[in-house]
C-alpha cells in the first residue's frame, strides 16, 4: 500500500481489516478456503471489500484478485478457486471513498481433501441402523413370517376409479406432475402408473398421460407398455397417448386443463411432484366430475389435494405404493423397517423432550456431548 | 442379462452417490456433480424426443381432423412462430433476452408473461372454491379445520381482530343451533344430553375465547402456526424422508424392479 492512500485513509477514519483468518474449509474435497475478518473493523467509512490471494509460487511477485467489491456487510468469503495441497496467503482490502487500506498478509493455508464428512456422522448412524432393520425384516420375511400393512384408501380406490371411468366410457387421465426422473416421487408415481395402465388395459379403457419432461415421458411410455403387456393386451398400447406437453409450469397446467375440459376423463390421477399448479389441476378435475386420486410429497401442496380430490396419498404413502400394490414380501419388509425406524425416531424425540424438560426444571444444562453429536460436531 | 446389467448399473451408481455423501475426498466428492452433468446432457437430447412427440401427436390430430383439431393447429403455429421469432431475435441482437430483442420486448412481455399470469391468477378463485368445500362443517374434523382456518385468516387480515367477535359469534350461534336441533331430535333425554352440555359449554366459553383471541391475536396465530401446523408438517416430513430412503434402498439393492420394464 502506498503512503498517500494510507495517510488519506487515516484522515477519513478508514481502519484496516482486523483479525483476518484463513482456514481450510472443513469436510470438503480440498477445493475451498474460508477467509474471515472481524465485523467490528468494518466502520461506516468502509464502502466495499476486496480479497487478494498469493499462491506459494507467486510469493514476492504480486497477487491475484479473488473477489472484487464485496458488500460492506460481508465478514466471510469462501474462495473455491484453490487446489488441494498447495499453500496460499491472503489479504483483505477495505475500500473507502477512492482510498483503501489492506490487512496484514495471513497464511499459509493448505486446503486438504478429507476422507470423512464429520458433520454427517449422525446421518451415517441413522442409515446404518436403518440398514440393519431392513436386513432384519428381510430375514424374517424369508423365514416365512407374514407382514401386515394397514390399508391405504387411495391405493385401494385405484381399481374402482378405473372401473368407474370404464363404465362411463370415458378415458383415464394420469398426471405425473412437474418432477424429473431423478425425483423419487416421480419414480413412485411411475410405478403407480404401471398399475393403472394394467387396469385400463384389462378394462379396455383409454389412458392419457401428458408429460412435463421428455425423460419422464420416455419412462412413462415404457411403464404403460409394460402394464399393457402384463394385462395380456399389448395391442392396446398406444404410444401417442403418452406424450410430451411442455416444460413450462403454467403452460403445462393450461394444457392439462384443456385436455380435462375436452376429453372429460372419468378418473384423474395426480401423482408426483406438484407446485403452484396443483390446485388449478385438481379443481378443474373436480369441475368435470372425475373421481380424483392424488399423491405427492410436496408438503405445501398436500392441503390443496386433500381439499380438492377424493383420495390423497400423503407423502410416504406414495413411496409405499409400489410395495403395497405388488404385494411383494421383500418390498413390504422395507415398509416394516421404515415403520420401526419411525418408532425409534419418535421414541428418541420423546426421550429428548422429557430429558430436556427435567434438566431445565433442575436448572442443569444439557450435556455438551449430546448437543455436539446432534449438531455433527462430536469429531470436529 | 437384459435385467441384470441395468440392476448392476443402478447398484454401482446408487452406492457411489451414498459414498460421495460421506466421503468428500476425490474421486468420490464430485460423483454427484458428474452424474448431474451427465443427466443434463442426456435430458438435452431427450428434448428432441419430446418435440417429436408433441408435434407428432398434434399433427396427427390435424391430419385426421380429430375432435378439437383447431387447438392442435394453434399449438403447431404458436410453436413455429415462437421458434422462428426467437432465432431471428437471437441472430439480430446476440441474445434472446437482449434489451433490443423484439422477442423479449413484444412476444415475451406481451404474450408469454400475461398468459402465465392469467393461469396463476386462476389460483385465487380455485382456492376459494376448494376452501368452500373443505370448510363445510359436516364432520368434527371439518369443523375443527373451519374454526382453525377462520382464526388464522382473521388474525392475518387487516382489522381482523375487530371483526373476530361478530364472526365467531355467528359461528357459535350456528353451532348452538345445530347442537340444539340434534338435542331435540335425540331418541331420549339422556341421549341428547351431550349436545345440550356442548351447547352450554360453547355459550360459556365464547366470551373468554373471543377476548383471548382479540387481545392475543399474534400469540394465538403464532401458536397455531408454530405448534399445531409445524408439528403436523414435521411428522409428514419425517415419513417422507424415511419413505424416500426406503424407496432408494429398494431400488439400489434391486428389491424394487418396476423401473426395469
Amino acid at each position: 500500500m502506498g503512503l498517500f492512500p494510507f495517510i488519506f485513509a487515516l484522515i477519513v477514519g478508514l481502519t484496516g481489516p482486523r483479525n483476518v483468518k484463513v482456514l481450510d474449509k472443513p469436510n470438503d474435497d480440498g477445493s475451498a478456503v474460508i477467509i474471515e475478518w472481524d465485523s467490528a473493523s468494518v466502520t461506516p467509512a468502509v464502502k466495499m471489500i476486496s480479497i487478494y490471494k498469493i499462491p506459494e509460487e507467486m510469493w514476492g511477485h504480486g497477487s491475484i484478485k479473488v473477489v472484487d467489491l464485496l458488500s460492506r456487510n460481508t465478514f466471510r468469503y469462501v474462495d473455491t478457486q484453490v487446489k488441494p495441497g498447495k499453500r496460499y496467503y491472503y489479504y483483505v482490502r477495505f475500500w473507502g471513498e477512492g482510498d483503501y487500506i489492506d490487512s496484514k498478509i495471513v497464511g499459509p493455508v493448505v486446503p486438504k481433501a478429507e476422507w470423512f464428512h464429520k458433520e454427517r456422522l449422525p446421518m451415517l448412524v441413522v442409515l446404518l441402523i436403518y440398514g440393519g432393520l431392513l436386513a432384519y425384516f428381510l430375514k424374517r420375511i424369508r423365514k416365512g413370517e407374514e407382514v401386515y400393512i394397514r390399508p391405504i384408501a387411495g391405493l385401494q380406490a385405484i381399481d374402482d376409479a378405473v372401473g368407474r371411468s370404464t363404465e362411463m366410457g370415458q378415458p383415464v387421465l394420469f398426471i405425473l406432475g412437474l418432477g424429473y426422473i431423478n425425483d423419487i416421487a416421480t419414480l413412485a408415481a411411475l410405478s403407480i402408473l404401471q398399475r393403472v395402465a394394467k387396469k385400463t388395459a384389462e378394462y379396455e379403457s383409454e389412458l392419457i398421460v401428458p408429460c412435463f419432461d421428455p425423460v419422464v415421458m420416455t419412462a412413462a411410455q415404457e411403464m404403460v407398455r409394460s402394464g399393457c403387456f402384463e394385462a395380456g393386451r399389448p395391442d392396446l398400447y398406444n404410444q401417442k397417448k403418452v406424450f410430451f406437453l411442455t416444460n413450462d409450469q403454467f403452460g403445462y397446467a393450461a394444457g392439462v386443463d384443456g385436455i380435462m375440459m375436452r376429453e372429460r376423463p372419468g378418473a384423474i390421477f395426480l401423482m408426483g411432484l406438484f407446485f403452484a399448479e396443483s390446485l388449478i389441476l385438481a379443481e378443474t378435475g373436480h369441475s368435470v366430475g372425475a373421481i380424483q386420486i392424488s399423491g405427492t410429497t410436496s408438503i405445501t401442496q398436500l392441503p390443496f389435494f386433500i381439499a380438492a380430490t377424493d383420495y390423497t396419498l400423503i407423502g410416504e404413502e406414495m413411496y409405499a405404493a409400489s410395495a403395497y400394490l405388488s404385494k411383494d414380501l421383500h418390498q413390504l419388509s422395507t415398509i416394516k423397517a421404515e415403520d420401526m425406524m419411525k418408532g425409534i425416531i419418535l421414541a428418541t424425540i420423546t426421550i429428548g423432550v422429557v430429558l430436556e424438560t427435567i434438566l431445565t426444571l433442575l436448572g442443569k444444562p444439557i450435556p455438551n456431548y449430546i448437543k455436539q453429536f446432534l449438531e455433527g460436531g462430536l469429531w470436529k | 442379462m437384459k435385467r441384470e446389467i441395468p440392476m448392476i448399473i443402478t447398484f454401482v451408481s446408487g452406492m457411489a452417490i451414498i459414498i460421495a455423501l460421506f466421503v468428500p475426498h476425490p474421486p468420490f466428492g464430485r460423483v454427484e456433480e458428474t452424474f448431474n452433468n451427465w443427466y443434463i446432457i442426456i435430458s438435452g437430447f431427450t428434448m428432441i424426443l419430446g418435440l417429436n412427440s408433441l408435434l407428432g401427436h398434434n399433427l396427427d390430430k390435424v391430419k385426421r381432423k380429430a375432435e378439437g383439431w383447431p387447438y392442435s393447429l394453434t399449438l403447431i403455429l404458436s410453436f413455429f412462430i415462437t421458434l422462428i421469432w426467437g432465432i431471428v431475435s437471437t441472430i439480430r441482437t446476440g441474445h434472446i433476452f437482449a434489451s433490443t430483442s423484439t422477442f423479449r420486448n413484444y412476444y415475451y412481455t406481451y404474450v408469454f408473461v400475461p398468459l402465465q399470469s392469467t393461469m396463476f391468477a386462476l389460483l385465487a378463485f380455485f382456492i376459494a372454491s376448494a376452501a368452500y368445500r373443505a370448510f363445510r362443517a359436516r364432520t368434527v374434523n371439518a369443523t375443527l379445520l373451519l374454526v382453525t382456518a377462520s382464526i388464522i385468516m382473521l388474525t392475518q387480515v387487516p382489522k381482523g381482530e375487530t371483526v373476530m367477535a361478530p364472526v365467531l359469534g355467528v359461528a357459535a350461534l350456528l353451532a348452538v343451533w345445530k347442537l340444539m336441533s340434534e338435542f331435540e331430535s335425540a331418541a331420549s333425554w339422556t341421549a341428547g344430553l351431550p349436545y345440550l352440555l356442548l351447547s352450554i359449554a360453547i355459550v360459556a366459553v365464547y366470551l373468554p375465547i373471543v377476548e383471548v383471541l382479540r387481545t392475543q391475536t399474534t400469540a394465538v396465530n403464532d401458536w397455531i402456526m408454530n405448534v399445531l401446523q409445524m408439528g403436523a408438517k414435521r411428522g409428514i416430513w419425517l415419513g417422507i424422508a424415511l419413505g424416500g430412503i426406503a424407496m432408494g434402498l429398494r431400488i439400489i439393492f434391486g428389491i424394487e424392479k418396476s423401473y426395469l420394464t
